[in-house]
């Protein structure tokens, strides 16, 4: 049981390092870097407590916001979805995205206290 | 045997109490007779004003002064050819001695035709009253019927009056027993106010005209009207209850009523009262009693007796029957013989003589009042402990002691004394004994209450260490005093007994009271902003800090290994200035958090992200460009 598992696992990360774009794995890493700063922040408000609260929601909104943001870049720059964004270049995904960024920081900045 | 009489006869004269309670409040006392023949002598203006006055002073008892002159005036006022002239000067000259008017045929002739169903119940009246009193002869059987046939079309209690007051001029043969019957209508159309007073609605004239008239004409047939004896006494109540007149005939209405009331066949009201206060005393024993009729006028034949007295306070009988003396128009008893304790005692009298009288059965309240004197005052210092023997000086009354008493907190300083009856000896209980202590110096008094044991004898303590309070804790030399009041005590008592040193422990000065000042500011009130919640300790935060900012490490790390680089950096402007301006942008947020507000952050927002924008597109359009060349 616990072999097929680790067997599967073995298999998952051998076909990712393959097959994935690097420019995807940059990507990826950025997403894993947010995921571990937000699952961080809500260890912090379970052990401490939520005491400044805004400043908590705004940093995890800031988390989650640019997860979102992170992941639609992914999909929008992966050349295996490249028949549904046909009018969308890689370039124009990155804008867009920055772009966002800077709204979404208006909002979380307008938060924080 | 003895004592079950007595107690029926008790039992008698409560049930006798209890039905005759209503006696008349109301009369003419002498004052007032005087006022109302006063009021009645007044000047004749006309011929009404003299008859009201003439005839109602007669009616009062009273003489009238200067015949020759009222006659004058009559025969010079009258006039010959009005039935309301001939009826006043008629009547009045009746009322005077030795004036006679005189008559023509014409005016016979007149009255006579006044006689009719046709006149007025007013002008029947005064004709019938007119003729009578001028001698003439009249036609009786005409007069009634004239009267019988008015009374049903003025049915007003005036018109009946005047009928009542007509058919007694008529002569006793006459069939009156129609008109008789109009007495018990009447009464019938009386108002009950409150079960003391019974009046016509038409006003004090009309009541009072109809009692004259009924007790005329009743006396006049002889048969006695249809009026029970408590409603004598209501009419009695309700007559002479107004002791200012509005006008003469108001007064002559009253007048008449009053001759009516104390004079005729029948009911005879009786006025019992006694003279002066009801008090009886050792110096005072007899009771004396006024027995009058409602003039005030003494009922020489009546005899009085006293039916029942008893204590109010013990309801038990005294006296029963006892005669009153008649002595000088005055009725006596000596009630002290039968030696009754002080107090106050409900007394039943009784009226007989005569067979008229009512209201006889009159309830009065007596006070039997004494004189008291202080016997066996002793004062006294007691110590609390009893180690020292206790001094005991006795006080004579109305002397003053000759020294003075001191008493610390460790003593009490007591008194004790009998109140007692100077008369019989007998220990009294006043309503009021008080003890007053008065400060010589302050003027401040401190009253207690002095209350009896059970053999009569009063002690009064005062703990000087508890009562402090009550004297403000103020040493010094208070005058004592005693007072004993009561209302059946002829001498109350006010008596400096002694002088005495009241030593406090604690003495305080004093306490001026401080008036409030009620105009100085309020403390000013402060906005309390939420209490900030604890912080965590500043080494968990920071732990926490360093482990958040600990993936931007790894994703550097990751970077790294991916081969991530910044190859495709290219100097030129418009890159240069998208870096640039990013950076800002991002600096403006920080600076946005720190100290700017919204508005201005997004001018600076707008101006900064137009100039990245533009960069941006022509850097990331020149990087397409050239991915699509390398293809």
């Amino acid at each position: 049981m616990s072999n097929s598992v680790i067997s599967v696992i073995g298999r998952f990360l051998e076909e990712y390092t393959t097959t994935t774009p690097n420019k995807l794995k940059v990507v990826d890493s950025y997403l894993f870097y947010i995921l571990l700063t937000g699952a961080l922040q809500f260890l912090y408000c379970l052990l401490v407590g939520t005491f400044p609260f805004n400043s908590f929601l705004s940093g995890f909104i800031s988390c989650v916001g640019a997860f979102i943001l992170g992941v639609c870049l992914r999909i929008q720059i992966n050349p295996q979805n490249k028949g549904d964004f046909l009018s969308i270049s890689s370039e124009r995904a990155f804008a867009d995205f920055l772009f966002a960024h800077t709204v979404l920081h208006l909002v979380v900045m307008n938060f924080i206290g | 045997m003895d004592r079950s009489r007595l107690f029926g006869l008790f039992l008698l004269s409560l049930a006798l109490a209890g039905a005759q309670a209503l006696t008349p409040a109301h009369y003419l006392s002498l004052s007032d007779v005087a006022r109302l023949q006063n009021f009645l002598s007044q000047q004749f203006t006309d011929l009404d004003s003299a008859y009201y006055s003439v005839v109602g002073l007669t009616k009062l008892g009273a003489t009238v002064p200067d015949h020759e002159g009222v006659c004058q005036f009559l025969k010079s006022q009258l006039d010959p050819s009005n039935i309301d002239s001939l009826f006043f000067a008629a009547e009045t000259s009746q009322a005077i001695s030795g004036c006679e008017i005189p008559v023509s045929n014409e005016t016979r002739d007149l009255l006579l035709a006044a006689v009719s169903e046709d006149s007025t119940m007013t002008q029947i009246h005064r004709a019938v009253s007119a003729l009578s009193s001028l001698g003439l002869p009249l036609a009786s059987q005409e007069v009634v019927g004239a009267l019988t046939g008015r009374i049903n079309k003025e049915d007003n209690v005036m018109a009946i009056t005047s009928a009542l007051q007509t058919a007694a001029r008529l002569p006793q043969q006459a069939e009156l027993g129609g008109i008789l019957e109009e007495i018990e209508d009447l009464t019938a159309r009386l108002d009950d106010l409150g079960g003391i007073y019974l009046q016509f609605e038409e006003g004090l004239e009309a009541t009072a005209l109809f009692v004259t008239a009924a007790y005329s004409l009743s006396d006049h047939v002889d048969m006695e009207p249809p009026l029970k004896e408590d409603q004598v006494i209501q009419l009695v109540n309700s007559i002479f209850s107004k002791k200012s007149w509005d006008s003469l005939a108001e007064a002559f209405s009253v007048a008449s009523a009053a001759a009516a009331l104390s004079n005729n066949r029948f009911h005879v009201p009786v006025i019992v009262g006694a003279t002066g206060p009801a008090t009886v005393s050792h110096s005072q024993p007899t009771l004396q009693l006024l027995v009058t009729d409602v003039m005030s006028q003494p009922l020489a034949l009546a005899s009085v007796l006293l039916e029942s007295a008893y204590a109010v306070a013990s309801k038990s009988i005294i006296l029963s029957q006892a005669p009153f003396t008649l002595n000088d128009g005055v009725f006596e008893l000596n009630f002290m013989s039968s030696k009754p304790a002080s107090g106050y005692y409900q007394f039943t009298v009784a009226v007989t003589g005569d067979t008229r009288l009512v209201g006889n059965h009159v309830e009065l309240k007596v006070k039997v009042s004494t004189e008291v004197s202080v016997t066996n005052m002793e004062l006294s210092v007691v110590d609390k402990d009893q180690s020292i023997g206790t001094k005991t000086t006795r006080v004579e009354y109305p002397s003053k002691g000759k020294s003075s008493f001191t008493a610390d907190s460790h003593q009490n300083f007591a008194m004790a004394f009998h109140l007692v009856d100077v008369n019989t000896g007998v220990e009294l209980v006043p309503h009021q004994t008080f003890v007053k202590l008065h400060n010589q110096k302050t003027g401040q008094e401190v009253v207690f209450v002095a209350e009896p044991d059970s053999k009569k004898l009063y002690k009064f303590e005062l703990d000087t260490a508890e009562r402090k309070s009550e004297f403000n804790s103020i040493s010094g030399t208070y005058s004592l005093h005693l007072i004993v009041g009561d209302a059946t005590l002829e001498n109350p008592i006010l008596w400096n007994v002694a002088d005495v040193v009241l030593k406090f422990v604690d003495e305080e000065a004093p306490v001026a009271i401080q008036p409030k000042t009620l105009y100085v500011p309020k403390p000013e009130i402060q906005h309390l902003f939420r209490e900030p919640e604890k912080k965590p300790p500043t080494v968990v935060s920071n732990t926490f800090t360093a482990l958040i900012l600990s993936p931007l490490l790894l994703l550097l790390i990751l970077w790294l290994k991916l081969g991530a680089n910044v190859s495709n950096f290219t100097f030129t402007p418009s890159t240069i200035l998208f870096h640039v301006g990013h950076a800002a942008l991002l600096g403006l947020m920080y600076v946005y958090w720190t100290r700017l507000n919204m508005f201005q952050t997004l001018k600076y927002l707008a101006i900064i992200g137009s100039v990245t924008f533009l960069a941006g597109n022509r850097m990331l359009a020149q990087k397409a460009v050239k991915r699509i060349e390398k293809k």
